[in-house]
């Protein structure tokens, strides 16, 4: 196979660093003063069974390297130990937050890549026009709004046309399945259309500067001697060639859109792992807080190593 | 057998400090001209808030998200404070984050990319695995464990914040000297035995200026973004109002509810065109400085046609 | 009877920023016939390959064309981009220097050509396959090579990949621009010898830009040398070697080391070509011309036919007592 070293490689890098990741959790998490943080078995509200239990299956009584060892050992496990919010095991939390995020996250961000192309792809068509000058400023000016603040902006907007919280009408009993899906996608309209709109302007400078670069290579001077017409270059060769940097640059970009939603999340009240998180932070609630931190950075470098998957299958240059 | 034609002139001269490229990039391109203008205009009020704010941070002069009129044109806050004093005080506040971040990570992003670019090799190869890591990490999570395990403070948050965007000027710098590093005059320096510093600082430096001013004037506009984020989550340094704060404490005593619109739109308002302002400037600047981005083979403009004027050429 | 492509007074403009423009072209013609192999040689600079790109209306949004491109007659030009690009790659096809990167690299070789093929409706699907692979084998490149990618040709046979492509169409005009550069000295013999053998065979038309005299001499029949955005003399290759009329040519043609003698002196024209963003006022040579006198400052040289096949723009011409070097 192709490149099979390379797929290794990065596979590997991958992998090392997830190693790297869980480690600065450990750290961060382990040592930092006083042991409330560092000491996961002071689940309040819970019996002094449990909290036994967690201390021996955490050793937090043994020395700090051990207890990195159990650490890794009970991450393999997937016990990341018990939320002192809610006393339900974290893996358990963060599963079903981020099967809530993760929809919300998908729909905006398809969307915010289509509309991003299409408007990256015109203004570097029609360089130096003023369609390109608003295009550009109209994306540099989504870009420059700070997420929750626009979150903010569209709940005053749209005030009574949509709901700004949650994501079911807690008054609706007993839906059907189709009553259901409706109400969610209402609930999910504005939090992913903050996304879009946040991540459209950021696509557009991107795909407009990969589209420019690519516009001044000789090749394309080859097709126009050819006589092929312009968008046919446009669309066979640019564009294509384009889709390297484009897809790279998208797929790192999903790894922090994890952050982003952290804000839109807490704005709308939205229960996915982003909430999971600020309200991790404001009850002091140091097991969900480690949890999540560690799913999102691992979320990152799986969409890193997508990305590099990704690059390695559009361009055939890459054999090592 | 390129006999050819002996280019004059085929020695290559040091270019003249890119300073005044910067400088001719800014005055010549309207967005970056704009976002100049502004930045310094809020720059200086932030500066001299103590001075010409209408009233006092902390004084109440009304009730409590009182509507915006003639004495208070942008109405008062959860507080009954007046919301352009606020704005005026969080400004200093949001920018001095902004810029002591963005010094932090232009010191250590520059620093390594310069070693790795400059110094290549095992030095390149190390200094960009780490630089991998760091990148893996995203940012906004970091921030809010470190604040919510090691307190929030400003020093903290500045730290925090420049340490984790020194990855993008790292990478750009480090690109960017390599390609300075092969250069003829640079080599001819080695030759003639001069130091690896001296080097860096007289020749290396200044061509790598406006590709570095570029990178720090979007960092900043990062910085000033990171800040609201945390400060929004509840993170921010208590003791000090910035705008981030001020959208905060609006969002938590519902102002959203309270239709006090004025409380909300402002503040993330003023960020944003902050924001935009310095994304202006480090466009513009990043535009012109990518030579790559100046031959367009193709584009939906074509080349245009002049009627014959008629200049004479006798023969033929 | 017409040329098979004639210019007539090409004139490119291109806008510098400030405001400024940069006459490139000023006022270049020449004609060509069928089989015809023309030479357009210069310093780096001097607006030939600008010229080349303007015959196909190859030319950037920043430029600005004036004057008349003739194939068989017809103008070209006039209608812009519409008029001209139903001529590109049928009836003028072009190779490019060998350095730059005529092909896209993430497709496949024999999809370009395919390309070319369908584009112009002289093949479609297996055929156009079948025809790419024929094409590949006349310039001496296997026929399967054709699934693979560009980056994975050396330089030579890449450029002989490209001078495969550009005859897909059957054209009757090539235009080589530095085909040779950046090449290896074997691989550039190989080049020369191919076009060489390929315009013979097809009877093709050729307009070679170079700055290197030797493969001018090797290649072409006729040449033009320009200076400063024109043509400053133009005739049989013969003649501009050991015949010229102006003095740039005869500087320019010295400045090549002659195998044969050894111990001449190889000399190189010191100075600079003039800015051409400035209107130049008098001969643009003149600041480097050895034989330069009063009228040198204050007029501009026009190009004048001395001779049926022989051109120069340069007043010493005019001056009967002078005997030309």
């Amino acid at each position: 196979m192709r490149g099979a070293d390379y797929v290794i490689k990065r596979t590997g890098f991958a992998v090392v660093t997830v190693f790297v990741a869980v480690t600065l959790n450990f750290l961060l998490f382990r040592l930092a003063p006083g042991s409330a943080v560092s000491n996961l078995s002071r689940v309040p509200h819970a019996t002094q069974e449990t909290r036994l239990a967690l201390k021996r299956q955490f050793g937090l009584d043994k020395s700090k390297p051990e207890q990195y060892v159990i650490f890794l050992r009970e991450l393999a496990r997937g016990n990341l130990g018990v939320s002192f919010e809610n006393s339900q095991p974290v893996i358990d939390n963060l599963k079903t937050d981020l099967a809530n995020t993760l929809p919300m996250v998908l729909l905006g961000t398809v969307f915010s890549i289509v509309l991003g192309t299409l408007t990256g792809v015109i203004a570097a068509w029609r360089r130096g026009t003023a369609v390109e000058h608003v295009t550009v400023t109209s994306a540099l000016g989504f870009y420059s709004m700070p997420t929750h603040w626009l979150a903010l902006m569209l709940v005053i907007l749209f005030a009574g046309w949509f709901p700004s919280g949650g994501r079911v009408d807690d008054f609706l009993i007993n839906p059907t399945w189709f009553q259901h899906v409706k109400d969610v996608l209402y609930h999910m309209t504005l939090p992913a259309l903050t996304l879009a709109l946040v991540l459209y302007g950021q696509y557009t400078l991107i795909v407009r500067s990969a589209m420019l670069e690519t516009l001044g290579e000789d090749y394309i001077l080859t097709a126009r001697a050819k006589g092929l017409r312009p968008w046919t270059i446009v669309r066979r060769h640019a564009l294509r060639n384009a889709l390297l940097p484009i897809s790279t640059l998208i797929a790192l970009s999903l790894g922090y859109i994890v952050a982003g939603a952290i804000l839109i999340e807490t704005v709308f009240s939205w229960p996915g792992i982003g909430r999971a998180v600020y309200r991790a932070v404001l009850e002091r609630d140091y097991p969900m807080l480690q949890g999540a931190f560690l799913v999102l950075t691992l979320s990152v470098v799986f969409f890193n190593l997508v990305a590099d998957l990704v690059y390695f299958k559009l361009d055939p240059r890459i054999t090592t | 057998m390129s006999v050819a034609l002996q280019e004059p002139g085929l020695v290559e001269a040091p270019r003249p400090a890119r300073r005044r490229a910067v400088w001719q990039v800014i005055r010549h391109r309207p967005s970056a001209v704009i976002g100049s203008t502004v930045l310094l205009l809020i720059v200086l009020v932030a500066l001299l808030a103590p001075l010409i704010a209408p009233y006092g941070l902390h004084q109440e002069v009304g009730p409590v998200f009182g509507h915006p009129s003639w004495s208070h044109p942008l109405g008062l806050d959860d507080g009954g404070i007046d919301m352009v004093t606020l704005l005026m005080w969080g400004a200093r506040i949001s920018l001095v984050v902004g810029f002591a971040a963005t010094l932090v990570s232009m010191l250590v992003g520059g620093a390594v990319g310069v070693l790795a670019g400059y110094f290549g090799r095992t030095t390149d190869v190390v200094l960009m695995r780490i630089t991998d890591y760091f990148i893996a990490i995203p940012d906004v999570p970091l921030m809010i464990v470190v604040a919510a395990i090691w307190g929030p403070s400003l020093f903290h948050i500045v730290m925090v914040i420049g340490l984790l965007l020194w990855t993008s000027t790292a990478r750009v710098i480090r690109a960017q000297v390599k390609s300075v590093r092969e250069r003829v005059y640079v080599q001819r320096a080695r030759s003639i035995g001069a130091g690896h510093v001296r080097i860096i600082f007289r020749h290396v430096l200044p061509q790598i200026a406006p590709l570095l001013i570029a990178n720090t004037v979007l960092t900043i506009a990062v910085a000033i973004f990171d800040e609201t984020a945390l400060s929004f989550l509840g993170l921010g340094d208590p003791s000090r109002i910035s705008l981030g704060k001020v959208i905060e404490n609006a969002f938590q005593r519902t102002a959203v509810s309270s239709g006090a619109w004025w409380a909300i739109v402002p503040p993330g308002a003023l960020v944003a065109v902050l924001i935009l302002s310095c994304s202006l400037i480090g466009q513009a600047l990043e535009d012109a400085l990518n030579p790559r981005l100046r031959v367009a083979h193709l584009s939906a403009r074509r080349f245009r046609l002049r009627p014959l004027v008629g200049r004479g050429s006798e023969a033929l | 009877m017409s040329a098979l492509l004639e210019a007539r007074d090409l004139n490119v403009w291109f806008d510098l920023e400030g405001g400024a423009t940069l006459h490139a072209v000023q006022g270049v013609s020449f004609s060509l016939e069928p089989g015809e192999r023309l030479g357009l040689v210069g310093e780096s600079g001097c607006g030939k390959t600008t010229t080349a790109l303007g015959l196909l209306g190859l030319l950037p949004s920043s430029a600005e064309v004036a004057g008349e491109v003739l194939f068989r007659g017809e103008d070209v030009l006039r209608g812009g981009e519409e008029s001209v690009r139903p001529h590109r790659w049928v009836d003028v096809a072009m190779v490019f220097q060998g350095a730059m990167n005529s092909f896209n690299p993430v497709r496949t070789v024999g999809a370009q050509i395919v390309e070319a093929l369908e584009l112009h409706g002289l093949a479609e699907g297996a055929t156009a396959r079948a025809r790419a692979g024929r094409l590949l084998e006349s310039v001496g490149i296997p026929a399967d090579r054709a699934r693979r990618y560009p980056h994975e040709f050396s330089g030579g046979m890449r450029q002989r990949a490209a001078i495969a492509m550009a005859l897909a169409c059957e054209p009757s005009i090539l235009i080589a621009d530095e085909p040779t550069t950046a090449l290896d000295v074997m691989v550039q013999a190989q080049i020369l010898e191919l076009l060489d053998g390929l315009c013979r065979d097809f009877g093709l038309a050729l307009i070679l830009v170079t700055h290197d005299l030797p493969v001018v001499a090797q290649l072409c029949d006729r040449a033009g040398v320009m200076y400063a955005g024109e043509i400053v003399e133009e005739a049989s290759v013969e003649t501009l070697f050991h015949a010229p009329r102006h003095p740039y040519t005869r500087l320019l043609f010295a400045a090549t080391p002659d195998l044969h003698d050894d111990g001449a002196p190889v000399a190189s024209i010191p100075g600079a070509p003039p800015r051409l963003d400035r209107p130049l006022v008098g001969c643009p040579f003149r600041p480097r011309c050895d034989r330069a006198f009063g009228r040198c400052a204050d007029e501009r040289p026009l190009l004048k036919r001395l001779e049926p096949a022989h051109a120069a723009a340069c007043h010493l011409n005019d001056v009967p007592a002078e005997v030309p070097a």
